[in-house]
């Protein structure tokens, strides 16, 4: 004899009690919904969609932890009614979620071998509740899709975009507020929530976003927009570029999912090749709202400052966080808008805003490298005061300081260009960039370190391109290879920048293409990176192509030859 | 073509197969989905010669054929003809959803929701059903809202079918009586829906003029109209004034149609002194004295050029009534002063 019950029977009895309860409130409800067809009754019912959601998926849960039909119709005799009445109910059937759930309940309770009466009626009744639902239309509709021949759904499709196409309009030309037509559709707006999940309807859902604020704010609700950006990436909705921003205007949670995904899609897509990323930027309508709406943008900088606080190291956000506010600032000039840029960058710092925010072509060639110097020496300054150990304020002045750099990232690829280049003694301060734009924070003052290793690898590459002996030999090579193939946990240079220098150096030293060639094609070898060199490379013929660096003629052909280069390996 | 008459001859085999025999408890998903590729086979047959009167019979010749054969097979068989073969998957989804012995597994398939739906085609079978009643739902969900359009989305779709398959049959040449037949059929067969009709055949006259093929299509439904009073009668009563001007103004045929039917319930008024008013005693009408006068308005409304003909004639009429302006004695008299107040 048991002196007590196990655990997990007691938590069953819990959940039992629990969902009989639940299961007389819902079924209520389920009847006054099919009471009546009265604009209260559609509110409440679009109001209840998500809590019904999680109770059909807790029905779904007991149904299949069940091992017959019979003893769940026990447990719970309103079951079938419930779901019955479920099934007629079209603000239930419309949305994916509610009725894959809801269907999934039903053939759930369909017993193969039927043992008792009440399993044999279960399954007639499901198969005629299903049969109904799928083939029942009404009396006119019935006889006049027979005779005229048209498939029925052929035929409800053309209704529903007749019925889109209508509203649309009716939303679109609303001259006054105070139509009757248009007042019918916003009261009564609460419908869209189910809807959400339609693609078809997204033509009504994008008219009614681009509404004024004032006639929505009251009608489309909270439910509304949750549904909205929830359904963004699972379903396809296509909202148009002007309802999407209207969209985030509205709903921060959108936004946020909106940004995320970007983020998301451009660092697990396995090489992040940087002629798709501009496209996927773009695709995305973040800088064209962003230009339109500068609370956009200070939003969207907020999470990738967050972002970068968690992940500084991570060379796919940066690029994301460089592209978007390249196009951001492209869109602004397009747009001319009256908000100055100091209103798009609040919190930095204001000395360094123009310098940085300045483009590269906008600059004589032979001012660059001062302009960089001097880039470098504020950043230093600022540095000091906000390295480990220093006040609050002055981390958070290097943090955005840093986070300005990232944004404008071109100077940082300039100064690696200018590197390739440097006399010896001119190589510190871009050096120190590189190394800050890569490490900004300044653990234990590694710093120091890294700068060492840095200059290290500079002298390295240095010596390597200028030398007058070829082929070089391979234990001239060694110290690169291990400096690129080092783990990142040790203070070094994080690989990728070392790997920048060596895939510059290769494409602008004066040395003969073919011996360029077969440096870099021996080193990225040893060390196993052609895929990074192959992006690097990517990335350089795109800012060739775009003018951002000086086009001397024959950049272009040695970039290819490169990616030739590299691509051929096996 | 003896291959496609084989193939067509087997597609409905297969809907009698589907829809009344216990084989389908054999089905999995592959049949499943091969029975719908030969479905959708034969919905191309369809579009590709229903316009071809002499392919057209030789089809027809071969189903009467596969149809007796099938009904000695089945009793209660309900026979296919060649224009079911455009609906043709979907006659085979409700056989199917109706036949008892129909698996669980194939109802599962069939009402999953599949994962992409932005391009569902019958290509899979997986989840029809689901997104059949999804855009049922949808329908259902936004009608309400969009009450105040004119017909309705509803009758203006089935307005267009009906001018779709007038202009088919009659440009191949069916003999005038068929078509009429036809328009009989669906008539009666929506019995109990009749101010739905009325909203149908007002929104078929009401399509945009498109096409020469159209404009013979409405042409020809005005001229069935004009012969069916009940009809008539029951769309002048039922619609709503706004499209009974549509109609009047663009439809000549209509327009004459209207006013004689008028005149008509006019001539059949009778004085009631204990009343004080005009009332209709024919049994086949309840039109009152003032939605008469409404009813010219509106149709005078519509196209002013009407009015002062038939002004005239009512003239005329109260002239041969004796020409009092007494009320109650020519209802002409009684109409003409109601109209110029």
């Amino acid at each position: 004899m048991t002196e007590l019950q196990p655990l997990s029977q007691l938590q069953e009895t819990d959940e039992l009690s629990l969902n009989v309860q639940e299961m007389q409130f819902w079924l209520d409800k389920a009847v006054a919904w099919g009471q009546a067809d009265s604009p209260d009754t559609r509110k409440d019912t679009c109001r209840h969609l998500s809590r019904l959601r999680n109770f059909l998926q807790q029905i779904l849960t007991q149904i299949n932890n069940t091992s017959s039909t019979a003893e769940i119709m026990k447990k719970f005799p309103l079951l079938g009614q419930f779901l019955g009445r479920l099934c007629w109910n079209p603000y239930v059937t419309v949305g994916e979620t509610s009725r894959q759930l809801l269907f999934q309940c039903i053939l759930g309770l369909y017993t193969e071998h039927p043992s008792n009466a009440v399993e044999k009626k279960a399954n007639q009744w499901i198969q005629k509740v299903l049969c109904q639902l799928a083939t029942e239309d009404d009396v006119a509709v019935q006889a006049l899709t027979k005779h005229m021949g048209v498939p029925a759904k052929e035929y409800h499709v053309k209704v529903l975009q007749k019925m889109v196409m209508w509203l649309k309009e009716n939303v679109e030309n609303n001259h006054s507020s105070q139509s009757e037509v248009n007042q019918s559709i916003l009261s009564g707006s609460e419908v869209f929530v189910p809807l959400a999940t339609f693609p078809e309807a997204s033509p009504v859902i994008g008219a009614l976003l681009q509404q004024p604020m004032t006639s929505i704010s009251d009608s489309l609700n909270e439910d509304f927009f949750d549904a909205l950006s929830s359904s963004q990436s699972r379903y396809g909705l296509q909202l148009e570029k002007q309802a999407l921003v209207s969209l985030w205007c509205h709903s921060l949670p959108s936004l946020e999912e909106a940004v995320l995904s970007l983020l998301k899609s451009v660092t697990c897509s396995g090489s992040a090749a940087p002629q798709n990323l501009e496209h996927q930027v773009t695709k995305s309508f973040l800088p064209e709202a962003c230009a339109q709406h500068c609370s956009i943008f200070l939003v969207v900088s907020d999470i990738f400052r967050s972002v970068l606080k968690q992940n500084e190291t991570s060379q796919p956000v940066r690029s994301v966080v460089q592209t978007v506010t390249r196009c951001v600032l492209r869109e602004l000039s397009l747009l001319q808008p009256q908000t100055s840029l100091k209103d798009f960058f609040p919190q930095s710092p204001s000395s360094l805003l123009v310098p940085l925010l300045t483009m590269p072509s906008e600059m004589p060639q032979e001012a660059l490298n001062n302009h960089l110097k001097w880039l470098s020496s504020s950043l230093q300054r600022l540095a000091e005061d906000g390295d480990e150990g220093c006040s609050t304020r002055g981390r958070h002045h290097l943090f955005e300081a840093w986070f300005l750099l990232v944004q404008c990232a071109h100077w940082v690829q300039m100064a690696v260009q200018l590197l390739v280049t440097s006399k010896p003694e001119d190589r510190d301060p871009l050096l120190w960039l590189l190394t800050f734009y890569h490490h900004p924070t300044n653990k234990w003052h590694q710093r120091a370190l890294q700068l060492v290793r840095v200059r290290e690898a500079w002298d390295h590459l240095h010596t390597l391109f200028s030398a007058s002996v070829f082929p070089v030999p391979a234990a001239h090579l060694q110290p690169l290879i291990t400096l690129l193939s080092v783990k990142p946990q040790q203070p070094s240079p994080a690989p990728s920048l070392t790997l920048d220098l060596l895939v510059h150096f290769a494409v602008f030293c004066r040395l003969k293409l073919n011996v360029s060639a077969s440096i870099l094609q021996t080193v990225v070898d040893l060390s196993g990176l052609r895929d990074g060199a192959a992006c690097v490379l990517s990335s350089l013929h795109l800012r060739v192509q775009e003018g951002s660096c000086f086009k001397s003629g024959d950049v272009h052909l040695r970039i290819r030859e490169l990616q030739k280069t590299i691509t051929q390996m096996n | 073509m003896e291959a496609v008459l084989k193939n067509v001859s087997v597609t409905v085999e297969l809907l009698a197969v589907a829809a009344r025999s216990n084989a389908v408890s054999q089905w999995d998903e592959q049949t499943l989905s091969r029975a719908f590729h030969w479905a959708k086979y034969c919905e191309h047959i369809y579009s590709r010669f229903h316009n071809n009167t002499a392919i057209r019979r030789v089809m027809e010749q071969q189903l009467q054929i596969t149809n007796q054969s099938l009904r000695h097979v089945f009793p209660g068989y309900s026979h296919v003809s060649f224009s079911d073969l455009r609906r043709c998957q979907h006659v085979l989804l409700v056989g199917l959803l109706n036949n008892p012995e129909l698996p669980i597994t194939i109802m599962k398939t069939l009402f999953k929701t599949p994962v992409n739906i932005i391009n569902n085609d019958f290509e899979d079978v997986t989840g029809i059903c689901s997104h059949l009643i999804r855009c049922k739902s949808a329908c259902k969900v936004l009608r309400p809202l969009s009450a105040l359009s004119a017909v309705g989305a509803d009758a203006e779709v089935q307005g267009e079918m009906l001018m779709e398959r007038l202009g088919a049959m009659l440009s191949q040449g069916n003999e005038l009586c068929r078509v009429e037949h036809f328009l009989c059929s669906v008539l009666q067969d929506s019995e109990g829906a009749v101010q739905h009709m009325c909203l149908v055949i007002a929104a078929a006259l009401l399509t945009a003029k498109g096409s020469a093929e159209q404009t013979a299509s409405q042409d020809f439904l005005l001229e069935w109209l004009q012969s069916r009073h009940n009809l008539l009668h029951n769309l002048c009563t039922m619609l709503p004034s706004a499209i009974l001007k549509e109609l009047a103004k663009g439809h000549q045929k209509f327009r004459d149609s209207f006013c004689h039917m008028l005149k008509k319930w006019a001539t059949e008024m009778e004085y009631s002194i204990t009343e004080g008013e005009w009332i209709n005693n024919s049994t086949n009408t309840t039109v009152t004295f003032q939605k008469l006068t409404e009813f010219f308005l509106l149709l005078f409304e519509a196209c002013p050029s009407v009015r002062r003909n038939t002004e005239e004639e009512m003239r005329l009429f109260k002239i041969s009534d004796g020409d009092f302006d007494v009320q109650g004695l020519s209802v002409w008299g009684d109409l003409l002063s109601e109209l110029n107040k």
